[in-house]
């Protein structure tokens, strides 16, 4: 029999306290996995969402507000700007592309986003792609005459089962104008896959104010100038205008990123601390065994088992127990961060939570690392312990 | 009498682990000092190299290919994963207080080597170490430019980090 075979037989001993031991370790474990992968996560879906548009021009206040609403649709939509504001963007030289969008409404919490057919345009530049999974985009109607036709994101589609041809509305004062889907597209991994397109004569047109305005109200107007390097002046002279503010959608969301690393140092902090509470649970663990196996060691060492074997085989035991709940905690890890990217699904945020990291193997090595140092103490309890104490009669 | 601890010999001893900590610091210092020595360009060269046809000197021209550094402000223009940013002598976010904002002419296109691993702040000014290219040259992603920098690394500017050393003596010296 190998020291090895003999650690596993003692495990399997105490099985209720080795499990025990290893369903903790795997818990810290997983907590911290689960904590890395979702952090990571929310990032990596910020950036994946992130508009290929380099400056986002709306209604002044809060720059966070702006990009959280028009990019991501998170927040509540900023204030209107007039219609004039994207065709003098639309006429600067500057300026080689620019959208208007109009954010407002929602049909059973998917929000409406009217548009042109340039927001759904492919430009060498651009890295997204839109595609129509069926169906076709809507047209570009002239103010007078809104045709009410949406083109579905996919997340949109599928969640609310709505077909091509079939109509909808939210709110009975909206029944007057329902929007037909002429176009359901493919998933593009961002904010869009949980939107409702139309055109922006559809959009006044189903809202009794924007009809009688003679200048028709806007969200946002998302620009992408010729020359990177003409942003600075762009930004600055749509900033000192009393009515509208530039924004970099990069810069709100790096500073949204900073905040949440205030966060992240706060969640080390209390992993550092479930693991070492793991660690502690191990070694009393480890302990408790050796001191009530005192009897069999000085056994094994009167039957000629050398002092190294016996500190061997409690090492191994508290090894065992590290590498099988490290393991047990990575799969965890994996699975709650599934779980809650799932809960989290709604918002659209959190991508790949099953991708392996390479800093996985570096938790799973540390743990076992650190779990044997856990039965090191235990381990040299019973390297010292004496044969004569303690084989003397139990009294 | 000879148990007695040798006052001496403990000196010595503590002489010999200041020098070894002396030579460690010496050496680091040396390692800093090795990254000093890749060429700084100021925004103020590179305005000054722009010819009255657009072009750019013989001069800034020979920087081409090499590695260089420029401190300035970073203008998040492309993606946030900073994997191509502006690097601007003034920032495009502190509400201008001082200066106008500046054109191509003072104007950096940075692409960077891998991830970025900076604390973004609009109002401070970063070193960037990267590949120099001077010219007007366009780009499918990013539009026409004048300088650029590829394979760039991003760093906090050594004199911010000294002066916050000296600002708060009791901070922990984190990076």
């Amino acid at each position: 029999m190998t020291i090895f075979t003999l650690a596993i037989k003692y495990l399997r001993g105490r099985f209720v306290a080795s499990t025990l031991t290893a369903v903790s370790i795997a818990l810290g474990v997983s907590l911290v996995v689960a904590s890395v992968l979702l952090a990571r996560g929310i990032r990596e879906g910020f950036i994946a969402g992130a508009t290929d548009y380099n400056l986002v021009v709306g209604a002044k206040g809060s720059p966070t507000q702006l990009v959280l609403g028009v990019v991501f649709r998170m927040d509540l939509a900023t204030p209107n700007i007039p219609y004039t504001v994207y065709e003098d963007l639309l006429r600067d030289p500057r300026v080689e592309a620019a959208v208007p969008i109009g954010v407002g409404d929602a049909y059973r919490g998917f929000r409406y986003v009217a548009s042109n057919s340039a927001y759904f345009a492919a430009y060498p530049w651009r890295r997204k792609a839109f595609t129509l999974a069926a169906g076709r985009f809507f047209a570009d109607n002239s103010p007078n005459e809104p045709s009410y036709e949406a083109v579905l994101g996919a997340e949109a589609a599928r969640s609310t089962g709505l077909q091509i041809g079939d109509r909808f509305y939210e709110g009975e004062e909206m029944a007057e104008y329902p929007l037909a889907v002429v176009g359901i597209l493919r998933p593009t991994g961002s904010a869009d896959d949980r939107a409702i397109f139309f055109s922006l004569p559809s959009y006044w047109g189903m809202n009794e104010v924007a009809r009688a305005m003679v200048v028709k109200p806007l969200t946002a107007v998302l620009v992408r100038p010729k020359r990177m390097s003409d942003l600075p002046s762009l930004h600055r002279e749509i900033n000192v205008t009393p009515d509208t503010q530039a924004v970099l959608p990069s810069g709100v969301l790096l500073t949204i990123f900073n905040m949440m690393a205030v966060a992240e140092d706060v969640l080390k902090m209390i992993l550092v601390t479930v693991g070492v509470i793991v660690l502690l649970y191990v070694f009393v663990s480890m302990y408790s065994a050796t001191i009530e196996r005192r009897r069999e060691i000085a056994t094994m060492r009167a039957l000629g088992a050398r002092r190294a074997s016996v500190l061997t085989i409690i090492l191994a035991e508290s090894a065992a127990l590290a590498t099988v709940g490290g393991l047990g905690g990575i799969v965890g890890g994996h699975v709650i961060a599934y779980l809650a990217g799932a809960l989290l699904g709604s918002s659209g945020l959190v991508t790949n939570p099953l991708r392996f990291d390479v800093f996985e193997p570096a938790v799973l090595g540390g743990v076992i690392v650190l779990g044997t140092l856990a039965g090191l103490l235990p381990a040299v309890l019973a390297y010292r312990t004496e044969v004569a104490e303690n084989l003397a009669p139990l009294s | 009498m000879h148990r007695c601890p040798n006052p001496t010999r403990n000196s010595r001893k503590l002489g010999t682990w200041l020098a070894a900590v002396f030579l460690a610091v010496n050496v680091s210092l040396a390692a800093l000092a090795g990254t000093e020595e890749v060429p700084r360009l100021t925004f103020a060269q590179l305005v000054d190299a722009i010819r009255a046809d657009s072009e750019v000197t013989e001069t800034i021209k020979s920087y081409n290919g090499k590695e260089v550094a420029i401190q300035g402000f970073i203008v998040p223009t492309g993606p946030p994963d900073l994997s191509f940013f502006l690097l601007s002598r003034v920032s495009a976010l502190g509400n201008y207080c001082c200066e106008a904002p500046v054109g191509q002419d003072e104007t950096v296109y940075v692409y960077t080597a891998k991830e970025v691993n900076i604390t973004y702040d609009p109002l401070r000014i970063f070193r960037v170490v990267g590949v120099f290219e001077a010219g007007m040259r366009s780009d499918a992603s990013y539009g026409p430019s004048l300088f650029r920098m590829r394979d760039a690394r991003v760093e906090e500017a050594l004199g911010a980090k000294l002066l916050k050393t000296a600002d708060f003596p009791n901070a922990a010296a984190k990076p």
